[in-house]
This record gives structure tokens, sequence and C-alpha cells, in this order.
């Protein structure tokens, strides 16, 4: 058995060394015969001690909050602490308090983002009284369980979205911080909350166009949650964000993001990507083929920009697809473009796109 | 630059990272107590990608992981599995039997699909596996919602867990322990308007959960073989995935995980293995994408996630796993690595040892000769 190497320079004279700590006895860590990739760090004898007796007391949060901030991946510890939390009934919004002081040190750590759906969920909406009240109260089913927050939570739930969007200026695109947000508007489901979040995605988007997380959100915010109150009238939402994806395309036309979102909501919405030819079509020339067309101010079909890059790939991508329908032979010439010229790294995915365009056309005798 | 101007694959010095990684990890390491059977499994399928478990470690040193890792099976109230590590595990005498599971130290479903793969990369004779207990774990661990928690009273649920308890029931060959209805209704809620497959319903289309949603729909039961039409998969489906991975092919020829972001040698696997299973793997540009990976392997050994990135054993098994899949015919034979199943990510060999070892009823036996 490996020795267990001496204090590592984050141990604090901490428990050992404490009268009021005295009573526990620690508990060595088992290990057995040859442990795989054994990590030599403060044991967390005093925190096995606790668990044994069950313990459940303030000292408890002092100590899970020590193991917690040298190791945030600890999830015995953070469960621990959340059923101590909640057995001592400690006031829950001071926890929360101390969770934001962690979260940026954190933030990349799923834990803590867990740990804040269950405090939160504990404040707003009671989990079902069980037991051993150990289930996760954040299952999204537990149907009967879940009460309907509050009105005064509105601006509980704002102070939450403030917080979110303060460790996104430190991320912008942390994953963990994204779900917890989305979690966090399903969770109240207010439609004010709602509505603040094209606003919210539009100031991002505003820093990086490029944010594929920010459209992503804009996408569940628009189509992804349930009941659409407010947004009944689908055309005018439709006709709303092709206007705003459109003219983030004219910004930055090389921006897979938008182009996606682009696809995304005419798939969502049946319709047609035809519809959608009079804006794309300048994007897959160069410039010097456009200098001969008109020029036509069209708020509709905002145009590129004289530094875009042309012709944009994407939207050759785009025009090609339109065609694949019915004229099948104009997307195998754009495609033959993009593979040996514009796009060759995915020279054998255009290839590809034409030997299954060309299989369903009726060979001609 | 074409295969055979490539630097060649530094085995030996990957080798020795794994190597070192599974004797000792530094205090700096403390967040990965947490899973360090996952460490494991890197470790332990790099050296066998790379046909070294026997040339770089001693038998005595096998037969004590072997050991180390039953010590983690544990069983108790809601069913049987691996814990990521003895670190909330109460010491006792050894050669003494364990107690059952406290509420805080229960098995953990990941961490079990890795031991099990570790255990047969070591080449165990699986006779201490307790499959009706795995099976009974795996039911705890599903929600109502299709999906799986990491353990039977809570943590986080997503597709890692799906796939997870997908591939233990497969390598068990015994689907009791999952609703597999249920957890396909939530991996097609988990497809987003991109193509790719987020972590949850409303997740991002992200490169690991993709693979883990791809690698469950092949596996499941329905589902016979990956050259036929899956019927979890619709065609538009297929269409919008493989667009959205081969998009992800960044000009370095490495794969990026999410659109806009940087390329990062994992997402070679977990976007290289999706295309694989798709059918559509040919389409990656294979020798772009062996020169990146290439350029991420570190001076001293291991590979990192990107070009002078430092380099650790979770990116160093998954860009070899990544290369198992893409051979290029006229690379340096330093690349030359065995055939990988891409559906359980191990070789070809130990996914075999896998179906000999692993299931209750196997070929030859004609009766179950294990519990």
């Amino acid at each position: 058995m490996p020795d267990i190497a001496g204090d590592g320079p984050e141990e604090q004279p901490l428990f050992s060394e404490r009268p009021d700590w005295t009573d526990v006895t620690p508990v060595p860590q088992y290990e057995g015969y040859n442990p795989i990739a054994p990590i030599f760090y403060t044991p967390q004898y005093y925190f096995r001690g606790i668990v044994k007796t069950n313990e459940k007391s303030e000292r408890v949060l002092e100590l899970t909050e020590a193991i917690i901030r040298l190791n945030p991946a600890h999830y015995s510890a953070w469960q621990y602490r959340y059923h101590t939390l909640l057995a001592i009934k400690a006031p829950l919004d001071a926890e929360l308090k101390l969770m934001d002081s962690l979260a940026v040190q954190f933030l990349k750590t799923y834990q803590v983002w867990h740990h804040r759906r269950l405090i939160l969920t504990a404040i707003y909406s009671p989990p079902p009284s069980n037991a051993s009240g150990l289930n996760d109260p954040t299952a999204t089913t537990s149907s009967s369980a879940k009460s309907k927050p509050s009105p005064e939570s509105q601006a509980a739930a704002r102070t939450e979205l403030a917080f979110i969007t303060r460790v996104l200026m430190v991320d912008a695109k942390n994953y963990h911080t994204w779900s917890y947000r989305q979690w966090l508007l399903a969770f109240f489901d207010d439609v004010h909350l709602w509505e603040g979040e094209l606003g919210f995605v539009e100031r991002l988007l505003e820093e990086d166009v490029r944010n594929n997380s920010a459209w992503h959100h804009r996408f569940f915010v628009v189509f992804g949650r349930g009941q659409l109150q407010g947004e009944e009238d689908r055309v005018a939402v439709l006709k709303r964000e092709l206007s705003y994806t459109k003219d983030q395309i004219a910004l930055a036309p090389n921006n897979a993001s938008a182009w996606n979102y682009l696809r995304g909501i005419l798939e969502r919405t049946g319709t047609s990507f035809s519809n959608l030819r009079s804006f794309v079509e300048p994007y897959t020339k160069t410039h010097e083929d456009r200098l001969g067309d008109e020029e036509i101010l069209d708020l509709e079909n905002p145009a590129p920009s004289a530094e875009a890059e042309l012709p944009c790939v994407a939207a050759l991508e785009f025009l090609a697809d339109i065609y694949e329908k019915d004229a099948v032979s104009k997307s195998v010439e754009i495609w033959k473009r993009l593979a040996n010229e514009l796009d060759t790294m995915r020279k054998k995915y255009w290839e590809y796109r034409i030997k299954e365009a060309l299989k369903d056309v009726p060979v001609q005798s | 630059m074409s295969g055979s101007e490539l630097p060649k694959l530094a085995r030996v010095a990957h080798a020795g990272h794994c190597n070192r990684c599974l004797s000792a990890l530094p205090s700096s390491h403390i967040q990965i107590d947490a899973s360090r059977l996952a460490i494991g499994f890197y470790c332990f399928g790099t050296l066998d990608l790379l046909g070294s478990i026997y040339e770089k470690t001693k038998e005595i040193e096998r037969e004590g992981w072997r050991e180390w890792l039953w010590h983690q099976q544990t069983s108790g109230i809601h069913g049987t599995g691996f814990k990521p590590s003895s670190y909330m595990t109460q010491d006792r005498p050894y050669g003494t039997d364990p107690e059952e599971y406290s509420e805080y130290d229960t098995p953990h479903l990941i961490m079990t699909y890795t031991a099990i793969l570790s255990l047969a990369i070591l080449r165990d004779d699986f006779e201490q596996l307790d499959r009706n207990g795995i099976v009974r774990f795996l039911q705890a661990c599903q929600r109502e919602d299709g999906s799986f928690t990491s353990f039977p009273n809570g943590g986080e649920s997503d597709l890692r867990q799906v796939y997870c308890a997908f591939a233990i029931s497969s390598m068990l060959d015994d689907w009791s322990g999952v609703d597999v209805d249920r957890a396909v209704s939530f991996i097609q809620q988990c497809s987003s308007h991109e193509g790719g497959y987020g972590q949850q319903p409303t997740g991002e289309a992200l490169g690991g959960t993709t693979y883990c949603a791809l690698a469950s729909l092949y596996l499941a039961p329905s589902v016979s073989d990956l050259h036929a039409p899956n019927p979890h998969v619709t065609t538009d489906e297929r269409r919008r995935t493989i667009r959205w991975l081969l998009q992800n092919q960044a000009s370095s020829g490495g794969f990026s995980g999410r659109t806009n972001k940087d390329a990062d040698a994992c997402y070679c696997f977990w976007c290289g293995a999706s295309l694989h299973i798709l059918g559509v793997g040919d389409l990656v540009d294979r020798t772009a994408f062996l020169s990146y990976l290439a350029s991420c392997q570190f001076k001293f050994g291991g590979i990192g996630k990107a070009p002078e990135d430092r380099p650790d054993p979770y990116h160093t098994y998954l860009s070899l796993a990544a290369l198992a899949l893409f051979p290029l015919e006229d690379a340096d034979p330093s690349w030359k690595l065995p055939r990988l199943n891409a559906l359980w990510n191990t070789t070809e060999d130990t996914a075999d040892w896998i179906r000999q070892h692993v299931p209750l009823y196997t070929v030859k036996a004609q009766s179950p000769v294990r519990k």
C-alpha cells in the first residue's frame, strides 16, 4: 500500500488541531492492494467520520465547504452538504450567495450547477416529502410533486439570470452555464423572463456573432419551450427570426452558427429553402460578379457588405440544397465547385452529395 | 502533406505517459479522485491500443489492478456496480468482506462501464461479476423520462449515462435493466436544430454526446447491424447529423466539439467515431485528420488537446482510438493500430474477450456457470 505523502500545499491545520473536532474519529480510506492512480492529497478522514455517524450540523457545512474548495468534483461532499442544509434548515439564500462566490472559480464543474439547481428548487418548489429525502428533486418529470413558483419569485429569477449573465461574461460559451440558464427559464416558466431572453441573446451576439451557444439559446427560447404564450402568431415569429438572421448573415456571412440557425428555423417551421433564394444568391457570387447586378436596396434581403469574403460556402451549399429538388444538375455543378475549389476539406462529402443525388435521378434510355 | 510525410507516432513515449499516470498522480489532480476508474480506463485503453499491456506492465501489477478494480464492485439496496475509487469507503482490515454501500458511497454508472472495459483489457475471467446485481443497478438509475442518473439516488443525468447503460447491457447481453423505448425517446429529444445531439434535451449540439446518442441508438437491441438503416434515426436526421459532424472538421484537420469552437483532439474521436457509426467514415479528410493528431503529440509523451498543450490520459487514449478508426495507407508503420470496436470503444480483440466472458450465457456454455 503506498504511503500517503506528507501534507500538500493545500493542507490547512484545520481539523486535527481544533478542539471542537476532537470528538470525531478520523476514518482512513480503504485502498486494498495496488490501487490505480492513487492520489496523494489531504486525507478526508474527517468527512468519512462524519458520514459514518450521519452527523448533520453546522460544522458539517464548514467541513464540506473546505472539501469542496479543495476538490469541487467531490460529489459526495456536495450531496452530503445539500442534505445537511435541509436537515438543519439552514438559510438557503445564504447558501446561494456562497455559491455565487465559488461559481466563477469552479464554473467548469458540473456539481456547482447541480447544487444550485437543488437549492433553487428547495427554495421555490420544495420536493415531495419522502422517507429518505435523498431523491433528486430536480427530476424534470416529478409531476405531482412540483408546485408552481410564487409570483414573488420573479424577482429571484431575475437575480439568478443576472448572476448567469455575469458568469457568461467570464466564459461566454460555458456549457453548464447555458444549460443552467435553460433549466431556470423552464423552471420559473414566466412569460416576461422568456421575452427578455431575445434581447439578452442579441447583446451577446453583438459582442461575438459567432457565439454558437447564444444562437442555440435563441432557438431554445423561440422554438424549444412548450407553450408559447404571446407568441401564438407563428408567422410573425418566423418573419422576425428570418429578418434577424439575415441581418446577422449580412454582417458576417462566413458564420456557420447563423446559417445553421437559418436552416434550423426553416426546417422546424416546414418552410421551403427556396423562399430564401433571392436573399442567398448574392452571397454565392464573387464581388466582381456582383458588380453587374443592379443595386437595389432591399431591406428584406440585406446584401453582403464590401468587406465580406465571397463567395460564401454556406450560401452555395444552401443554393445547391434549393436546386436539389428540381434542378439537380445545378446542384451538382455547385458541389463540384465546393469539392474542387472552395471547400476542399469536405471534398469527399460533396462528392457523396453528388452520388446520393444522382442515385435518385431516373436513368434516361 | 501525404501520409508518408507525417512524423512518427511516438508509441513508447505515449505508453510511458499512461504508465506513469497509473502509478501516481500529484495532489494537483485532486479533482479526479471522484473518477479514478475512468482515468484507469484511459491508461489501460492506451496500452491496449499500443499493444503494450504485456510489454510495459508486469503480471503482478496487472493482478493488483484487477484486484483493486474488483474492490470497487459494491453491492447494496440499489443493486451492484463499481465505485470510482474508494475515496468514500471506510477502512477495514484487508481481506474482510465489505458491508453494503452507504448512500454516499454508491456505485457510479459511468465508472461501472469503464471498470468492465478495464477488466476486459486486463483479460480478467469475470467470475466475480455480479451480473444480476448490475442489471438491478441499471434499473435503479433510470428515470421516468428515460435518462439515467450517475447514481441510483441522484447526480447528473444526460446522454453519457444513457450510453453507459446501453453499453453495459450490450456487453452483458441482457437488456432487462433498461426500458429501451423510453431511453430512445430521451435520446431523440436531445437532437438539436443543428443536427448534433446535446447533453440533455435543451442542450447545444456537442460532439461527445452526439457519439453517445448514435452509439446508443446502434447498440439498441432492435438494431441488427451497422449497415442497415436504423429504425431510430430518420433519413432527414441522419442527413443533418452527417452534415453537422463534417462541418466540425476544421482547416487544421482536427475536429471541434461545437460549431465555431476550436479543434480539440478528443473530438477527433467523438465526431470521427460518430461518422463511422453512421457508415460515412470515408468522408473524413484522413490525411488532415492524422496530421492534426500527430501535431498534438507532446514531446515528452502523451497527447494533448491541441498542439503544444499538456497531455493527459483522456486525450491520449481518444486520439489513439480515433487513429485506429481511420488508418492511413501510406503512413509510417508506427501509425498502425489494431481495429477498434466503435460502439463499445475498445479494440476488437478486447471486444471478443468481452463477448466470451461477460454475458451470463455465451455460445459455449449450455447453462449459466456464473451468478
